[in-house]
């Protein structure tokens, strides 16, 4: 119990720290109504050539707010490889092994503050330009609770993956395009711009098999379409691929820890 | 007159030879970056393109203009950055003080300045551009003649957008993050055709966020092969350098008179 | 016989005040002002070695600053080798070098060899005459191979030497050091001074010194300015500050923190009396 204590301190300092930024929150704030103001128009021009009037079940509204949550899930999540990435070039990494401390639980509790602060923060303001772009969703309660119950592992999920992009750097001299990549990929394969819905047949097989999936189109899309079923298949994988990521990261992180005593330190 | 353009051109090009060798110092890391980013400027480009194919967004828009579209951008973006590479920094170098160094020198203090480092994931950025418009697009030597012009001049826009915003320190402290959401913004507008945009939202990119000159006019302008369109995007960079010289030593007195930092030495 | 001494730094009424704004609830702001430098005047005639010393925050650097055009007085003028500082700083920067210890101007992962060539290029040195000064200047600074060296892989030591070197590339008139020794160890420390020193008797070259270390003072400078809150309190010789009977068998380190305590003793009455008055 105490031992989650201290994880829960280390989260918390870490979300009052950040709010500390707040400059840094405005100009995120405008890029974000920016951003959302593109995409409702890009998605305007795209239902006025189709009027049909929805896409695979998608209304435009919809589609704004789908946009507006999987956009507050990338912009809230804290850039933690570069911190990880010289832990381990300046050493610091050794230093934490004698603290106390798991190192990659230290991280994870202060990027899970870190992360929920800015969530919190993006999505509000994410909300309101999605009102007054498209107004209120249908199923707003009920979409909230069920992405909310997700959204946690989301988020330990996304930060598990730029962790071991981060401890690469035991191995590679630059890892800033590694995570440029792999940002990216959660980006376009976790179906930020794009619902996985509207993706070809058999591309969104693929995307659905794959982490990203549960990392931005899990939440975002429960959250418009609210659906046990759906909440449950998306509970199951995440905790899945945590469980995968989670063994990777014991493993690499145990065999950098071998460099270090190799190295001494 | 005439003597001191070649002697700055010469100091220039010094510069980028010299800006070179540093980077070849750490040459994993520059190819990882330049390539993490070419990749990434790929990913984005496939996806645009299946988007608009995908869903007819824009009436008489092809995979070749939204190729063009986003090789005139990259091209123009790597091309400034790549160079002068001191632009994309600027916010943090005026807020650190660190223009005091540069003020030393028997130079003009903005060409000076901003000369003085290169990006990596700039110059990524800028073989993407060419490599898409030559391999996509395959121009003829009109097309390509006129596509080389045109990355200089959306070059020397995003160079002095970014020295414009960057200039924002002066004013308000560290300007760091307001910068760089104000150069997303860019961006993001300028990936997407001007069609999509209402009358108001056009004014708004012809005027604080200069998208237009960025792939607005550049993409006309080698869809019909228009001088005219070319020259307005000429005009329009000229007019943000002369905007962002004009705004960078009103701040330079600011920093001079040294208020902006009161009491740091 | 009257012998006219031409003057490298003359310095009239200088005056420095900044505006400090301090935050009073959401939105008031108050303004209140600082004097950083207060009405110092002072020359320096060409080819002397002059030690500009006093505690954190007495105003050296904001003198400094002033005197190489980085920042612009509130009042007051100055001339550095017949220039005016704010007006002519580009033109004025082709004659003085600048080394400041806690800042670079060598390119950290290249060779120095490679930011000489490109300061060659920076100060428009003709190449013939690069090469021969260049030559000259790895020869006196002993930098021999180290310069081919990344300055990433150089010793502290050994990276001052290229950068005290570096700045004296253009030919400067005027060297001016900011804590040229700060973080040297001894042996590094005495070689770097003896090169100052040499470079002042032997090529005449003006050098404007600011440093914590008094050994720095001791071998380097011929003069002492001592600035402290603002304000010049002492203007002296090096030998005769040391000469004073009030000093006797004091080091000069003593002696300044004598000098520093009495100011600030001073102040302290000033405000006293200030207070009785109003």
């Amino acid at each position: 119990m105490s031992a989650l204590k201290k994880y829960w301190a280390i989260a918390w300092i870490s979300a009052k720290s950040n709010l500390a930024y707040v400059s840094e929150v405005w100009s995120r704030l405008f890029f974000l109504a920016v951003i959302l103001y593109v995409f409702m128009c890009v998605w305007k021009a795209t239902f006025a050539n189709n009027p049909a009037g929805r896409f695979e079940g998608f209304t435009l509204n919809e589609i704004v707010w789908y946009l507006a949550f999987a956009e507050a899930i990338i912009m809230s999540s804290p850039r933690v490889t570069p911190l990880v990435d010289e832990d381990v070039r300046t050493g610091a990494i050794a230093v934490q092994l004698v603290r106390p401390l798991s190192y990659p639980l230290y991280r994870l509790a202060s990027n899970f503050g870190e992360q929920i602060v800015r969530f919190a923060t993006t999505f509000f303001a994410a909300a309101v330009i999605a009102v007054v772009l498209g107004g209120v969703p249908d199923n707003f309660a009920t979409g909230l609770l069920f992405a909310l119950i997700v959204l946690p592992f989301a988020f330990v999920l996304d930060f598990l993956g730029y962790l071991l992009v981060g401890l690469s750097a035991f191995w590679f001299e630059d890892t800033t395009g590694l995570a440029l990549i792999y940002s990216r990929l959660t980006m376009i394969a976790g179906g930020m711009l794009l619902p996985l819905e509207l993706f070809p047949e058999n591309f969104r097989l693929v995307l659905k098999g794959l982490p990203f999936a549960y990392i931005v189109n899990g939440p975002a899309g429960l959250f418009v379409h609210p659906d046990l079923t759906v909440l449950g298949m998306v509970l199951v994988n995440q905790l899945v691929w945590i469980a995968v990521f989670s063994l990777l990261v014991a493993a690499v992180y145990r065999k950098a820890l071998g460099r270090i005593a190799l190295n001494g330190g | 007159m005439w003597n001191k353009l070649f002697n700055y051109l010469g100091l220039a090009v010094a510069y980028f030879g010299f800006n070179f060798k540093a980077q070849l110092e750490y040459r994993t890391a520059f190819v990882s970056q330049s390539f993490a980013m070419f990749l990434n400027d790929c990913i984005w480009l496939v996806y645009f393109i299946m988007f608009f194919d995908r869903f007819n967004v824009l009436k008489g828009w092809h995979a070749e203009d939204v190729a063009t579209l986003w090789a005139v951008t990259a091209a123009g973006f790597g091309i400034g950055h790549s160079l002068f590479g001191n632009s994309l920094g600027l916010a943090r170098i005026i807020a650190n003080g660190d223009l005091d160094g540069w003020l030393l020198y028997p130079r003009a203090l903005l060409p000076h300045v901003v000369l003085g480092k290169m990006s990596a994931s700039s110059f990524g950025d800028a073989i993407f551009g060419y490599v898409v418009y030559l391999v996509v697009v395959k121009p003829d030597l009109p097309h390509f003649l006129l596509f080389t012009a045109l990355t200089c001049s959306v070059a020397l826009l995003f160079l002095g957008f970014s020295v414009l915003t960057g200039s924002l320190s002066f004013f308000i402290g560290n300007g760091d993050s307001l910068s760089e959401g104000w150069r997303n913004a860019l961006i993001a507008f300028s990936t997407y055709p001007m069609d999509l945009f209402d009358g108001k939202t056009k004014l708004l990119l012809l005027t604080i966020i200069p998208a237009a000159y960025v792939s607005g006019f550049p993409v006309e302008a080698l869809r019909k092969l228009s001088l005219l369109h070319a020259a307005y995007s000429l005009l329009g960079a000229l007019a943000v350098v002369a905007t962002a010289a004009i705004v960078f030593h009103l701040g330079l007195r600011r920093y001079e008179s040294g208020n902006m930092v009161a009491m740091r030495g | 016989m009257v012998i006219v001494m031409k003057l490298a730094v003359e310095v009239d009424n200088l005056r420095k005040v900044y505006e400090v704004h301090k935050r009073r609830g959401l939105f008031a702001r108050e303004k209140s002002e600082v004097v950083s430098v207060d009405n110092v005047s002072f020359s320096v005639p060409e080819g002397q070695a002059l030690a500009f010393v006093g505690p954190n925050g007495a105003g050296k650097s904001t003198t400094i600053r002033m005197l190489t055009g980085i920042l612009r007085p509130t009042s007051g003028s100055a001339r550095v080798l017949g220039f005016d500082p704010w007006k002519d700083r580009a033109r004025m920067a082709f004659h003085i070098g600048a080394v400041f210890g806690q800042r670079s101007q060598l390119w950290y992962h290249l060779p120095a060899g490679d930011t000489f060539d490109l300061l060659a290029r920076i100060y428009n040195i003709d190449p013939r005459e690069y090469k021969k000064r260049r030559d000259e200047l790895v020869e006196r600074f002993d930098l021999g191979a180290l310069i081919d060296v990344p300055v990433r892989k150089l010793s502290l030591g050994q990276r001052m030497r290229a950068e005290v070197a570096a700045s004296l590339l253009h030919k400067p008139k005027l060297l001016m050091l900011d804590e040229p020794t700060i973080g040297l160890d001894i042996n590094a420390r005495h070689q770097l001074r003896e090169l100052i020193r040499e470079w002042n008797r032997r090529d005449g070259l003006t050098v404007f010194l600011t440093s914590h270390d008094t050994g720095d003072i001791e071998s380097v400078a011929e003069r002492v300015i001592i600035i402290n809150h603002g304000r010049i309190v002492l203007d002296d010789t090096v030998d005769d500050l040391r000469n004073r009977k009030e000093f006797a068998g004091l080091s000069l380190e003593d002696a300044l923190a004598h000098i520093y305590g009495l100011e600030h003793d001073a102040s302290l009455d000033d405000d006293k009396v200030e207070a009785l008055i109003s």
